[in-house]
């Protein structure tokens, strides 16, 4: 092992860091802020990356597609399904409480994830979409890997700082008012209804863009990308454990829970061959103990919620 | 504060990492990403178990290279993209593995293809992924596998059914990812081999008659009819259908619908004009020695996916000890070795390979999984036959090009 490869490695996982903090972020605004249970990630995940697949890439028979349109107009594409389809899940499913909402938004990613693999002509299929371009694609491995990060990072930074911003405007407040107290806040004239709705959607559309930073990175999507595990329960466990209600709570998180998940393989290949497979297992129980001693112990996550005007937390 | 403890705990096992990895300059490692977790679960551990015994036959038999040993670093692929990345690019930046063997779904094969394997000029033997996508990768001859494409059967079919004289058919499919690529293949080389495709349509699964169906795609005026289904299934109320209401003269089916069911349920004097192709049981010597091993390893040779993963990572060592370990020279020196022309290599025969690429004499491995000759774009031709219904069961009447 040498130092180029350790680099190479951590930009790798930079990258991933980047994508699942978007999710995370995107989460954030619709559970930290707004308390809407969206346990339907993967769905907004796919909507975006499949809008962006199909937009951008080389044309394939068989399917939509092919239409080699520039990468931003796949971003700002992705960013448009992933809200035009949450829109009207929103409308239809916001009346829901929490856990209602909960139970609802699986099942709306599932009906995504089975539309994805049965409609062929749109998108591929179980063969998926594949062709998709890669910005610095051409570079060598290191340099083209850099230079997806610095994409990554711009926008996870120009995400986070803009939804930073809209949280300390009065709008933020309003949410949190909708969140801890729905019947307060409409009896002081907000619209309670309207207000998630636009949570939902903002969140969804974040949700959306990270899906189409993983399909250009990886040039290919096929609906084995859209597990629920994989892109739904880890970034709830990264919000709780960042801490919902904090951006930077957020991106901590999904920095914490994606460098544990991919290390931990490495300490546990040390383990000897004999119980090798057993051990791939072990990751997943990692998570599953990080998540409960965090819930015990810090229930608030690691960077918690600060109000505006009240003094930070130690 | 907090942050400070993470960044620690991190580092701490970054660095535990740095010192667990210890280096012996002879050894040779070898990724093989197996989707242990995830939906195929069941599959992996078999598969895994015979990659390994051919890293075993390398290590018992000599070694790789100057008496090296090979290592197999297990990675979990997890059957989706982001996680066989993540896996692979493990694997090849901290173990620095020459090759990879595996991912295990085709969507994980093409991820790790694009966003590691390729970019690092790893050499990438998938022995369970069989999309056609896999073939028009771009993949500067680094993305291999040993086992036929799901558009193969299709294409060979077309071939098959042209070379003896059908020039026009209808083709009815069923509604899912096997069916219908098939079809879709078995179409694009029917009509470019100047076929006429009278009628075209999908069917859904269950149901009690198919009879419109039918006689939408007679209307066409073809007298043979290809079904892309199952012979236990929607084929067999399919097949029963046509005959009974004389839609068709001559019916030809792939191997799902070869089933023995079939032949007791509608009777051997009824199928005089039923045709099936299906892979061929290649009853090799290399099989036998690959399944006396496995089996003494205490595995189930039935596994499926066994033989190929076997190969692969055969294949790999075979690539490597060629190269003499040149990471550049492994997509040719696969080439050399996999392909005839060469004294031919079984399955377990190390020793015998090596000693013959010491001599400097060219091999061709007959793997257990088949001949594994590559195409141009790294794709193998599978073992097909044409059968016939004889008695209870089906004969081979003609082997498929």
């Amino acid at each position: 092992m040498d130092l180029l490869g350790l680099a190479n490695y951590a930009v790798f996982m930079g990258i991933l860091i980047g994508i699942y903090a978007l999710l995370a972020l995107g989460l954030n605004i619709q559970w930290g802020f707004t308390g809407l249970f969206n346990a339907g990630i993967a769905g907004f995940f796919a909507v975006g990356a499949y809008a962006s697949a199909i937009l951008t890439s080389l044309p394939a028979s068989g399917r939509l597609g092919g239409y080699e349109l520039p990468l931003v107009v796949g971003w700002l594409a992705a960013m448009a399904a992933a809200a035009a389809i949450a829109w009207p899940i929103g409308k239809v499913c916001l009346r829901f409480r929490s856990d209602y909402l909960a139970i609802a938004t699986i099942g709306i990613a599932e009906i995504i994830r089975l539309v994805i693999r049965t409609e062929g002509w749109l998108t591929g299929g179980v063969r998926g979409v594949t062709g998709v371009p890669r910005p610095f694609g051409d570079l060598d491995y290191m340099p083209s890997q850099v230079a997806y990060l610095a994409i990554v990072a711009t926008l996870v930074l120009v995400a986070y700082l803009l939804v930073e911003r809209q949280v300390r405007s009065p709008w933020g407040r309003m949410m949190r008012a909708i969140r801890d107290n729905e019947l307060a806040a409409a009896a002081m004239g907000k619209q309670v209804e309207a207000r998630r709705l636009q949570a939902f959607v903002f969140g969804s559309a974040l949700m959306g863009l990270a899906g189409a930073l993983f399909v250009h990175f990886n040039r290919s999507i096929t609906p084995e990308a859209i597990d629920p595990m994989i892109a739904t329960f880890l970034i709830w466990i990264m919000l709780i454990l960042g801490g919902s209600g904090n951006n930077r709570g957020a991106i901590l998180g999904a920095a914490v829970i994606w460098i544990i998940w991919s290390v931990s393989e490495l300490l546990t290949d040390r383990l000897p061959t004999e119980i090798a497979v057993q051990a791939k297992y072990a990751r997943v129980f990692i998570i599953g103990l990080t998540l409960q001693l965090v819930l015990r112990f810090r229930p608030e996550g690691i960077l918690p919620e600060r109000q505006p005007g009240s003094p930070p937390h130690r | 504060m907090k942050k400070r403890t993470v960044a620690a705990v991190v580092g701490a096992m970054l660095g535990a990492v740095v010192l667990a990895t210890p280096a012996h300059a002879q050894d040779v490692k070898i990724g093989l990403m197996a989707a242990i977790s995830g939906p195929i679960a069941a599959l992996a551990p078999p598969m895994a178990a015979a990659s390994k015994l051919a890293v075993a036959h390398v290590n018992e038999q000599g070694g790789i290279l100057k008496g090296g040993k090979l290592e197999a670093v297990l990675g979990d692929s997890a059957c989706n993209p982001q996680n066989a990345t993540d896996a692979a690019t493990k694997a090849v930046n901290i173990d620095r593995v020459l090759a990879i063997v595996g991912p295990a779904c085709s969507g994980a094969v093409l991820a790790t293809a694009n966003s590691v394997a390729i970019p690092a000029g790893v050499l990438m033997i998938t022995p369970s992924g069989t999309s056609p996508e896999i073939t028009k990768l771009n993949d500067k001859d680094l993305v291999f596998r040993t086992l036929p494409s799901d558009d193969y059967q299709g294409r060979a079919l077309a071939r098959t059914l042209k070379a003896r004289g059908i020039d026009k058919v209808a083709v009815a499919y069923l509604n899912n990812d096997y069916g219908k690529g098939l079809a879709e293949s078995f179409k694009a080389e029917f009509e470019a081999n100047g076929g006429t495709i009278a009628g075209y349509s999908g069917h859904e699964d269950g149901k009690a008659s198919y009879r419109s169906e039918l006689a939408t795609l007679a209307r066409g005026g073809a007298d043979t009819l290809i079904i892309f289904d199952y012979g236990d299934g929607t084929g067999l109320s399919l097949l029963r259908q046509a005959l009974e209401n004389g839609f068709f003269k001559t019916f030809v089916g792939a191997d799902g619908m070869k089933s023995e069911g079939l032949v007791k349920s509608i009777g051997a004097q009824n199928l005089g004009g039923f045709f099936v192709s299906a892979p061929v049981g290649e009853a090799s010597a290399s099989l036998d020695n690959f399944n006396k091993a496995y089996k003494a390893a205490g595995e189930n040779i039935d596994a499926v996916f066994a033989t190929t993963s076997y190969d692969a990572a055969f294949l790999v060592a075979l690539a490597i000890e060629k190269a003499g370990g040149d990471k550049a020279r492994l997509a040719e020196s696969l080439r050399a070795v996999a392909m005839a022309p060469g004294e031919p290599i079984m399955a377990g025969e190390w020793a015998k390979a090596k000693q013959l690429i010491a001599e400097g004499k060219d091999i061709d491995y007959k793997g257990a999984g088949g001949d594994h000759e590559f195409d141009a774009a790294g794709d193998v031709p599978g073992s097909y036959a044409f059968f016939k219904v004889s008695g209870t069961g089906y004969e081979s009447i003609a082997d498929m090009k």
